[in-house]
């Protein structure tokens, strides 16, 4: 389904990735793990095209994407849905609009299903009343369930996450954690989460990666890593523990 | 020796530094004018940024002016005396001034500071709060989401302000100099007759325009660079305002110039 192949990304003097090779099975749920600034963002949106690789190759669904022209990158865009490590919601535009936004700009679909998928959107992310809100009147939280919301309308294949739990309290935090779980089964998305939740990943993941400075130093599934002898993934693992 | 090459390498990066930017600054401006033609325009986009740019901004403008034209009209009559003993060319020169040079750069440089230091910051906030990246997700051009709408609210925002600010500058210069030098009207109109031309008038909403074109996509220019953090929108902030002020400043030069052939 997704395939980096040597992926090198650099910014300036600075090489973020360094020759990474992944491959992502339709219907996996896979955990990147790493310390902020190993370029786990940088790869995520490698991916979709926001950043372009340097040098290497970029497969999804048989495509090597990574020369597409930006209006080429639409279809990719609309199968491969993104929530951002921030909410990134449109200052402007009420809850419901920042969630109907992608639908009206990616299907030509009638009002009332608009409609109808913005509130069973908002109502699996536990928001079924904030629609006409303004983002700047809810919490940090919400704006980030909002965010979720707003990918998951448009329904996508492929689903990337980049710290979807992190600053959310623990209870919120676990039922975005199940409702990634849920719609992966439900629907057999294919989901890459990016995380600093070991927890979690060993509890929904079906596979880990560990990266560090741009490198794979780790990849094998829950049981394989709680077994792992690399030192960072054992450092992720204490936090575990205790 | 190894202080020479840290300068040489210091020269050298600034000078690939500003190349680089420039190079991005040119391709925004062909991305801006070649996403402008295509559909669909957004009209209320549009208005609000005119309201934004425009309606908003003409307070602070006309405040502004009515000193200069006070200014320009005092200092002219001043100068006069001194030079050649008599002040009676005052009205058509001050009024020659006001409409070649003063009327489009003072409006272009408080628009600067007022709409371009907005802009900057609108536009880095959304670059590092990812909403720009969520836009491109959700299948928008940017340029043509962000950067269109300003650049012709702009564009025609600082043509008519322009054109306001040059009347009211006018205006004022001419009750200065029948209240305070002494001139009847007839004096002050037929000096600005014998001085001043229709073309002189249509020069500056021509410079206003242009004034208006470059504001807005350096505004963006910088917004797009900005780099994370509070700090980051700070310096694109304060890089797009003088970044616009001396590229107006220059601009004005060049079309003064060139105008210079026409008339
Ligand atoms: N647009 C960019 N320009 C320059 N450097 C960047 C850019 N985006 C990310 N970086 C750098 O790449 C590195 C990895 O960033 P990121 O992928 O955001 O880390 P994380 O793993 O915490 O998500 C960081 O050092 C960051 O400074
Ligand atoms: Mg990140």
């Amino acid at each position: 389904m997704i395939q980096f192949e040597k992926v090198v990304k650099r910014f300036g003097p600075r090489t973020i990735l360094k020759e990474l090779t992944l491959h992502v099975p339709a219907g996996e749920i896979l955990f990147i793990l790493g310390t902020s600034g190993t370029g786990k963002s940088v790869l995520l949106k490698t991916l979709v095209g926001l950043l372009r690789p340097d040098e290497g190759e970029i497969w999804i669904d048989g495509q090597e994407v990574s020369k597409f022209s930006e209006i080429e990158y639409l279809g990719i865009r609309k199968k491969c849905g993104m929530v951002f490590q921030q909410p990134a919601l449109f200052d402007s535009l009420t809850v419901f609009e920042n969630v109907a936004f992608g639908l009206r700009r990616h299907y030509r679909l009638p009002e009332a299903e608009i409609v109808s998928r913005v509130h069973s959107s908002l109502a699996a992310v536990h928001l079924p009343d904030a629609s006409e809100k303004m983002p700047g009147e809810i919490s940090y939280g919400m704006q980030k369930r909002v965010s979720l919301a707003r990918t998951l309308a448009l329904r996508p294949q492929v689903l990337l996450f980049d710290e979807p739990t992190t600053g959310l309290d623990p209870i919120t935090t676990a039922s975005v954690n199940l409702l990634i779980e849920e719609l992966s089964r439900q629907f057999s998305t294919t989901s890459i989460v990016v995380s600093h939740d070991m927890t979690c990943a060993l509890s929904i993941a079906d596979r880990i990666i560990m990266l560090d400075q741009g490198r794979i130093v780790e990849e094998g599934s829950p049981d394989h890593m709680k077994r792992s002898q690399v030192p960072l993934v054992k450092e992720f693992l204490a936090e575990v523990v205790t | 020796m190894i202080k020479g090459y840290a300068v040489l390498d210091f020269v050298g990066k600034s000078v690939m530094d500003s190349y680089q930017g420039v190079t991005q600054f040119i391709q925004l401006v062909v991305d801006s004018l070649a996403e402008g033609f295509r559909p669909p325009l957004r009209i209320r986009e549009t208005v609000q940024q005119l309201y934004f740019i425009a309606v908003q901004s003409l307070p602070i403008i006309l405040f502004c002016v009515c000193f200069a034209a006070m200014v320009t009209i005092l200092e002219s009559s001043f100068h006069m005396k001194l030079v050649i003993q008599n002040d009676s060319m005052v009205p058509g020169f001050a009024a020659m001034l006001i409409l070649r040079e003063l009327g489009a750069v003072v409006t272009a440089l408080l628009v600067t500071s007022r709409v371009g230091a907005g802009i900057a910051a609108e536009v880095g906030t959304m670059k590092i709060t990812e909403q720009i990246d969520a836009l491109r997700m959700l299948g928008i051009r940017p340029i043509h989401y962000i950067v269109v709408p300003r650049l012709i609210a702009s564009v025609i925002g600082l043509a008519i302000l322009t054109i306001i600010a040059n009347l009211v500058c006018l205006f004022v210069a001419f009750l200065v100099s029948e209240i305070y030098l002494g001139f009847t009207s007839g004096l002050f109109i037929t000096g600005l007759v014998r001085f001043i031309h229709f073309q002189d008038l249509v020069f500056s909403i021509i410079k206003g325009a242009c004034f208006g074109f470059v504001i807005p996509l350096v505004s963006c220019h910088f917004g797009f660079l900005c780099a994370s953090g509070a700090e980051g929108v700070g310096l694109a902030t304060t890089r797009s305002v003088v970044a616009s002020s001396v590229i107006i400043i220059i601009l004005d030069f060049v079309l003064s110039f060139v105008f210079s052939f026409f008339s």
